[in-house]
C-alpha cells in the first residue's frame, strides 16, 4: 500500500491532502489497482521461488549525477537563478531463468530548489508535484515464452516512431518540471506482448494513472496562469485524479516498410484546468482546479526509408466524452538522415482542434510543440566528444527555442555535459511565454 | 603364406586409395584455385556453426592515438546468410544495456535495430546509415553484417602472402540486391585453412577500412580470428576488436534475436 499522508511542510501541505483526496478520501485505493497490487506480488514471488537450478545472472548499471542550472534572468514568480541538483540512480536486473526477468530502479535525488520532496517516503505512484526524494522507478518482472512476452509491474512503454513529438506515446508521462528538459515517468501496468514474424501486437492495461509532472506553481516554469498581475491571488482548489484504469492495444509491423497502429482508452496525463475568480478581503481570488480528462486516441506511423532519408510520419485522433476536454489530430512528418558524423532530424508537427472544450487551459507541451517547424543535429567529434543542437521555431515567429550541448566523456566512468538554452517569443506563446528561462546546465555524471 | 598375400593386399589398397585421394586433392585445390567462388564457398562452409557466443573487448585508437576502450557481448545464432546476431555493450558503465539486433538475409542486405535503454526505444538502422560508424568504432554498421557469399560477384587476382601465410587474393563486388557502401573489396583467405586473413574496402578508387585478422586459431573445428584490426583509413583511426570466451554452437534460442528481446533483455 502507497501511504499518503497530511503533512505540515508549509507549501506543500495542501498537496499532500490532495492525494490522498484524489486516492478515494479514506487512504483507500482504487479497487482495480488493489487489485492488480495483489496481482503483481504473487507474480513476483512465483518469479523469487522459481527454481534457482537454472544458470542465474545479475547485471546492474547506474550513475551519480550533479548538475547545476544557471538562469541569467529572474522570472515574475521566482527570484532563484541557479540551481544545484544530484541524482543517484542504481538499477539492476534478475534472471533466475532464460524466462524470467526481474528489473527494478531506484532514484534518489536531493536539490536546493525544493524541487524535490524533502520528505523521504518512498514514492510508487508518483503522483506528488514534487520530484520524490526516494522514488521507486521502475520494478517489474518479465515472463517470456516462446512469441508471448508479459511483464507486470512499474515499467516504461514508449509508442510511436517520431522523435520530436510522438502523438500515439500515450503511456509515457513525463517530469516536466523543467519543462524543456524532461525526462520519462514509468507507469504501473500489465503489458502483453505477442511477437510473430515481422509483426507485434501488444496490449497494456494500466490501473491507475500516472500523470505528468508538471511545474510548480511558485517556480519559474509554472503556466501562465501563475503569472497573472498581483491582485489576483491565485489558489490551486484541488486535483481531481481519474480513478479508472487505462488500456491500450497496438499492432507494430516491422521490415523495409515499418508501420503501427493503436488505441488508447483512458485519460490524459497532462492536465487541464477550471478556474473560477471570487473576491475575498484582500482581493481577487482564482481558484484552479486540475484534472485528467477521459481520452480516447486512435493513431498511427509509418516509416519509409530511401536512398536518401527515412521519411516518419506520426498521427493521431484524440476524442473525449468529457465536454470540458479539446477534441483534435496531433501530426509530425520528420526526416532523418545520418550522414558521416553527423545525424540529423528535421520536421514539422501539425495539429487540428475539430472541438473546442470548455476548461480554462491545458497543460500540453505535446500541443505546444505544435504549428511548429523542428530539428536536430548531432555531430560526434571523435569517441569521446560530441555536440548537438536542436531548435524549434514557431510557423507564426511567436516562439523560438534553441539549445545547444556539447558533451565529453573523461576516462572510462566520467561524462560532463555542457548545456545552453535560449528562449525567446511572445508571452501568449507556448515557448514565448518561457522567454525569461533562457539557461545554461553543467552536468557531471559517474557511471558506474 | 595367404596372410602375408592378405596383408600386402591391403597394404597396396591404402596406398591406392591414398594415391587417388592426393590426386583428387591436387585437383580439387587446382579448381579451386580457379574458381574463386569455389574458394569463398569453401571458407563459407568451414565456418559454418548453429552459433556462435564471444565477449569482445575493443581498443579505439583515434588519430591521435587516444585510446578508449568499450566492451560487447555478441550472440550470433545460423551462420552467414541465414543468421540472425545480438551484439551487447558492457562496457563503458554510460553505454551498458545499448544493443545491436543484425537479422541477415541470404538475398538482400540486413535489417538493424538499436537499442538505447536511456529512452526505451529501438531505432531501425536505415541502409543509407549503415555507412556510418557503429558507436564511436571504426566498424560501420554495414562491417558487422555476416557477407554471405551468393550476395557477391568473385573475381580471383592471384596470389599474395599475408603475415607469412599463402593466401589467395579475391576482388568481391557486390550484386545488386546487396545496398553497400563500398563498390568492392579485396580479400584474403589463406590457402592452409580456408580462414580470411584481410579485407581491403574500396569506394570506387579509394580505400576506406581495411580490416586484418589475425591470431588465427582452430576453435571446436573452426579457424577463427582472435583479433579483428579495423582499420579506418579516412579518420586515420583503428579500432582493435579481441575476441574472448569463444564458443561454437551454443544452444540458442530463435526469440532471443528479436525487436521484442531487445527490450526485454535491457
Amino acid at each position: 500500500m502507497t501511504h499518503l499522508r497530511f503533512r505540515r511542510c508549509g507549501v506543500n501541505r495542501r498537496w499532500k491532502w490532495e492525494e490522498q483526496q484524489a486516492l478515494g478520501g479514506l487512504n483507500v485505493l482504487p479497487r482495480a489497482y488493489s487489485l492488480f497490487c495483489r496481482l503483481a506480488y504473487g507474480f513476483l514471488c512465483v518469479v523469487c521461488l522459481t527454481p534457482l537450478s537454472f544458470a542465474q545472472t545479475y547485471t546492474q548499471r547506474g550513475f551519480l549525477e550533479n548538475r547545476g542550472t544557471f538562469y541569467p534572468q529572474k522570472a515574475l514568480n521566482d527570484s532563484g537563478r541557479a540551481i544545484g541538483e544530484s541524482l543517484l540512480r542504481y538499477e539492476g536486473f534478475y534472471l533466475p531463468s532464460t524466462q524470467i526477468q526481474v528489473a527494478g530502479a531506484v532514484d534518489f535525488r536531493i536539490d536546493t530548489h525544493h524541487q524535490v520532496d524533502r520528505d523521504f517516503h518512498l514514492s510508487w505512484l508518483d503522483r506528488g508535484f514534487q520530484r520524490p526524494a526516494v522514488a521507486i522507478r521502475r520494478l517489474s518482472a518479465t515472463y517470456h515464452r516462446g512469441p508471448v512476452t508479459l511483464e507486470l509491474g512499474k515499467q516504461f512503454v514508449r509508442w510511436g516512431k517520431t522523435d520530436i513529438v510522438t502523438p500515439i506515446d500515450r503511456f509515457a508521462p513525463r517530469d516536466f518540471l523543467t519543462v524543456v528538459d524532461n525526462d520519462f515517468l514509468a507507469v504501473t501496468a500489465a503489458r502483453l506482448n505477442y511477437e510473430k514474424g515481422s509483426n507485434t501486437v501488444e496490449a497494456v492495461w494500466s490501473p491507475s494513472l500516472t500523470p505528468s509532472r508538471i511545474p510548480l506553481e511558485n517556480q519559474r516554469w509554472a503556466p501562465p496562469l501563475q503569472q497573472l498581475p498581483t491582485p489576483v491571488t491565485v489558489r490551486n482548489a484541488q486535483t481531481v485524479f481519474p480513478g479508472g484504469s487505462q488500456t491500450g492495444i497496438r499492432w507494430n509491423h516491422t521490415g523495409t516498410l515499418e508501420y503501427e497502429l493503436s488505441l488508447y482508452q483512458g485519460f490524459n496525463h497532462l492536465p487541464s484546468f477550471e478556474a473560477a475568480l471570487s473576491q475575498s478581503e484582500t482581493g481577487l481570488t482564482l481558484e484552479v482546479e486540475r484534472f485528467y480528462p477521459k481520452m480516447l486516441m486512435a493513431g498511427g506511423n509509418v516509416a519509409i526509408s530511401s536512398r536518401w532519408f527515412t521519411l516518419k510520419s506520426e498521427a493521431a485522433y484524440f476524442g473525449s466524452s468529457d465536454a470540458r476536454a479539446d477534441e483534435y489530430a496531433l501530426y509530425v512528418i520528420q526526416l532523418e538522415r545520418q550522414s558521416g558524423e553527423w545525424f540529423f532530424i528535421g520536421g514539422y508537427a501539425g495539429e487540428a482542434v475539430t472541438e473546442r472544450g470548455s476548461s480554462t487551459a491545458d497543460f500540453a507541451p505535446d500541443r505546444g510543440l505544435t504549428k511548429t517547424i523542428l530539428g536536430r543535429a548531432n555531430y560526434t567529434i571523435d569517441t569521446n566528444r560530441s555536440v548537438a543542437f536542436e531548435a524549434a521555431v514557431r510557423q507564426n515567429g511567436d516562439g523560438l527555442w534553441v539549445k545547444s550541448e556539447y558533451s565529453q566523456a573523461l576516462g572510462r566512468h566520467w561524462r560532463a555535459t555542457l548545456n545552453v538554452t535560449l528562449i525567446r517569443g511572445e508571452l501568449n506563446d507556448f515557448l514565448g511565454q518561457y522567454r525569461r528561462n533562457s539557461h545554461a546546465i553543467v552536468v557531471v555524471r559517474y557511471s558506474f | 603364406m595367404s596372410e602375408q598375400i592378405r596383408n600386402t593386399k591391403s597394404t597396396k589398397g591404402t596406398k591406392g586409395e591414398l594415391t587417388i585421394l592426393c590426386v583428387l586433392c591436387f585437383l580439387c585445390s587446382g579448381f579451386f584455385q580457379n574458381d574463386p567462388r569455389q574458394i569463398v564457398e569453401e571458407a563459407e562452409r568451414r565456418t559454418t556453426s548453429q552459433s556462435q557466443r564471444y565477449e569482445g573487448t575493443l581498443k579505439v585508437i583515434d588519430a591521435k592515438s587516444k585510446v578508449t576502450e568499450k566492451r560487447w557481448q555478441y550472440d550470433r545464432m545460423g551462420s552467414h546468410g541465414a543468421s540472425k546476431a545480438v551484439l551487447r555493450f558492457t562496457l563503458p558503465p554510460e553505454v551498458k544495456g545499448v544493443a545491436l539486433l543484425v537479422l541477415n538475409h541470404p538475398d538482400r542486405s540486413s535489417d538493424q535495430w538499436m537499442w538505447t535503454p536511456a529512452i526505451n526505444r529501438e531505432r531501425k538502422i536505415a541502409l543509407q546509415d549503415r555507412a556510418t560508424r557503429f558507436f564511436g568504432t571504426d566498424f560501420s554498421f554495414e562491417d558487422l553484417e555476416e557477407r554471405d557469399t551468393k550476395q557477391f560477384d568473385y573475381k580471383l587476382l592471384g596470389e599474395e602472402s599475408i603475415d607469412g601465410a599463402a593466401c589467395w587474393k579475391l576482388q568481391s563486388t557486390p550484386r545488386q540486391t546487396k545496398v553497400s557502401q563500398y563498390s568492392h573489396s579485396y580479400v584474403w583467405v589463406r590457402k592452409d585453412n580456408y580462414a580470411i586473413a584481410q579485407i581491403e574496402n574500396y569506394d570506387k578508387s579509394q580505400i576506406v577500412r581495411r580490416a586484418d585478422y589475425t591470431d588465427i586459431r582452430n576453435d571446436q573445428g573452426i579457424w577463427t580470428a582472435h583479433q579483428i584490426d579495423m582499420h579506418d583509413l579516412k579518420r586515420n583511426s583503428h579500432t582493435i576488436l579481441k575476441i574472448e570466451k569463444l564458443q561454437y554452437n551454443v544452444p540458442m534460442q530463435d526469440d532471443a534475436f528479436t525487436v521484442q528481446a531487445l527490450r526485454r533483455e535491457s
